[in-house]
């Protein structure tokens, strides 16, 4: 779907300033119904690499292709491509219901009123439609930005942190309706920060650090299973067992960790002293551990 | 393309519509206009009527190309400014699209002003029972041919430049500007001061008067009847020849904001 090839991209910031490597030889590939999670510091470059894929910026060298052809503003490759802008770049002087009319007929065709009511419906804006864009709140704007890739079935979507300012119940609703559109074949391609997002949604990894991908995988090989360990949540009685290392009291709940090899010694101990066990699983590394483990050996010292 | 045009054009009319700068332009000039007709509400005499209204069109007409320059340069500037072009060339809307979209609106709104001041104008005479001439048509037309030049003009340089650069360099490099430089430094070598300088310095305003746009292409020889309002059977022609004038450099302006709107990073 997306493929880039050792994509440099410099920027001069002005004529007395240095050079600005924002990609440093980036390259990744996204397949055919993949949900690809872009995840770096700020700075690190996954907003240019977005506006490559877009052709909204042209590599100094290297070569993006997606789905086969090389991006070019406004060619006919985005008949299938839908786009969702990190900060609020929308027509503000719009309403709710003409910038949803007017995004979805850029695709070229003439879009009916009751197409534009019914997308307005589900996502909640009919009640909003004659409210200008400059009024609505940062959620509103997305769905206005969702509503283009409902009406058209995009087949490739790009998310530039999606969630930003949005408050929780927004989150869990563009949440869902992501995973509706990914269900039903489209190839996703999002920046975010939240981690804990990425976990629930992505399938695929790409950690960018320095202008590069330093590392590219399935989402499930980051998180790893350590297995020597056991986290282990209880309600423990008075004193605790000296293998089990604490990591943090919840209230009258510890979190901690075994070893591998005294499991059966703390089922025993649970059992013998009739606590309450919340949870005992293998530790698992979160997406932020190995996020973490990666851009700190990928720093130079 | 029909499609992606007219979802263009629909959306800079909600613009024009909602530009707060450019309704308040719109009522300061007509603020000042009425003014200026208040005096003719209390004469009898015809030809003072005649005359404040051949000063109202005039004033109208001149606040109308002002106005032109502001439907392209604020437009222009301000999508740009606001990065809303992200959400047009994600789409397939390429630049060349959403250009021509951009000039055919502010040349729509235009032209619809010329036709309500010419309108404005035919009531007003009949009310002040002043006869209609073809002046007012003639007129009325050529205002419309240069308010194009110089929505195409603004068009060019928005695309280049901050708006209030743009605004400044029009205000400079315009041919009348060269023209008149040229009329000085021709006059002083005229009068017996011919060094190289001056010699070098009217060659280069000669050709800047050539290259920069005009407003009224042929102005010289329709002065006459923008003051009696009276066109002769052969001056009509000077309308296709402005119209010619004015074809060829909206191509030369779009051709070159297109390509300098596709250099830009839309980031």
């Amino acid at each position: 779907m997306i493929v880039a090839d050792n994509i440099q991209i410099h920027f001069r910031r002005g004529p007395l300033r240095g050079k600005v490597h924002a990609l440093n030889g980036l390259s990744l590939e996204v397949r055919d119904g993949d949900f690809f999670a872009l995840v770096g510091q700020n700075g690190a470059g996954k907003s240019t690499a977005m506006y490559c894929f877009l052709g909204l910026l042209k590599p100094n060298s290297g070569k993006v292709e997606v789905m086969g052809k090389t991006p070019e503003l406004g060619s006919p490759l985005y008949e299938s491509v839908a786009y969702l802008p990190e900060e609020p770049h929308y027509h503000l002087y719009l309403t709710v219901e003409e910038a949803t009319r007017y995004y979805a007929s850029l695709y070229g065709k003439r879009i009916s009123s009751k197409t534009v009511n019914d997308v307005l419906e589900r996502l909640g804006l009919a009640q909003f439609k004659s409210l200008p864009l400059s009024k609505c709140s940062k959620g509103m704007k997305q769905k206005v930005g969702i509503a283009q890739c409902l009406i058209h079935e995009s087949r490739l979507l790009f998310l530039d942190e999606p969630t930003r300012g949005l408050d929780p119940l927004l989150v869990r609703e563009f949440r869902e309706t992501l995973r509706e559109i990914h269900q039903r074949g489209a190839t996703i391609v999002m920046n975010s920060h939240v981690l804990s997002e990425i976990e629930m949604l992505a399938n695929r990894v790409a950690i960018i650090d320095g202008g590069k991908v330093v590392a590219q995988d399935e989402l499930r090989n980051f998180l790893t299973l350590d297995k020597e360990l056991y986290n282990v949540t209880f309600e423990p009685n008075g004193s605790m067992p000296d293998y089990v290392t604490l990591v943090e009291h919840l209230g009258t709940v510890v979190k901690g960790s075994i070893p591998k090899e005294r499991l059966y010694d703390f089922m025993d101990y649970t059992r013998a002293h009739d606590l309450n066990v919340h949870e005992c699983s293998l530790k698992k590394a979160s997406l932020e551990d190995s996020f973490f483990k990666i851009v700190k050996g990928a720093m130079p010292a | 393309m029909t499609e992606l045009i007219r979802a263009n054009v629909l959306a800079n009319f909600a613009y024009y519509r909602r530009s707060r700068l450019l309704i308040a332009f719109l009522l300061v000039f007509l603020l000042l206009t009425g003014l200026e007709s208040l005096p003719a509400l209390f004469s009898d005499s015809g030809v003072q009527a005649f005359n404040t209204l051949q000063g109202i069109f005039s004033t109208l007409n001149l606040y109308l190309l002002l106005f032109a320059g502001g439907l392209s340069l604020f437009l222009i500037s301000s999508s740009l400014r606001s990065r809303s072009l992200k959400m047009v060339f994600t789409k397939p809307c390429p630049p060349s699209v959403w250009l021509a979209s951009t000039f055919l609106s502010a040349v729509a709104v235009s032209l619809l002003l010329n036709c309500v001041v010419l309108a404005s104008m035919v009531v007003m005479s009949l009310f002040w029972h002043v006869p209609i001439r073809a002046g007012l048509l003639f007129i009325s037309a050529d205002t419309f041919i240069a308010s194009v030049g110089i929505i195409a003009y603004l068009m060019l340089l928005a695309s280049v430049m901050h708006p209030a650069i743009a605004v400044t360099f029009a205000l400079i490099f315009n041919a009348g500007m060269f023209y008149d430089f040229q009329f000085w430094t021709q006059s002083a070598i005229r009068a017996g001061n011919s060094s190289l300088g001056l010699r070098v310095l009217e060659k280069a305003f000669h050709y800047l008067y050539i290259l920069l746009p005009m407003v009224h292409a042929f102005g010289k020889k329709t002065e006459g009847i923008y003051s009696s309002l009276r066109v002769l059977h052969g001056e009509w022609k000077y309308l296709v020849y402005a119209f010619g004038y004015v074809l060829a450099l909206s191509a030369f302006c779009y051709l070159a904001a297109l390509s300098a709107l596709q250099r830009k990073r839309y980031i």
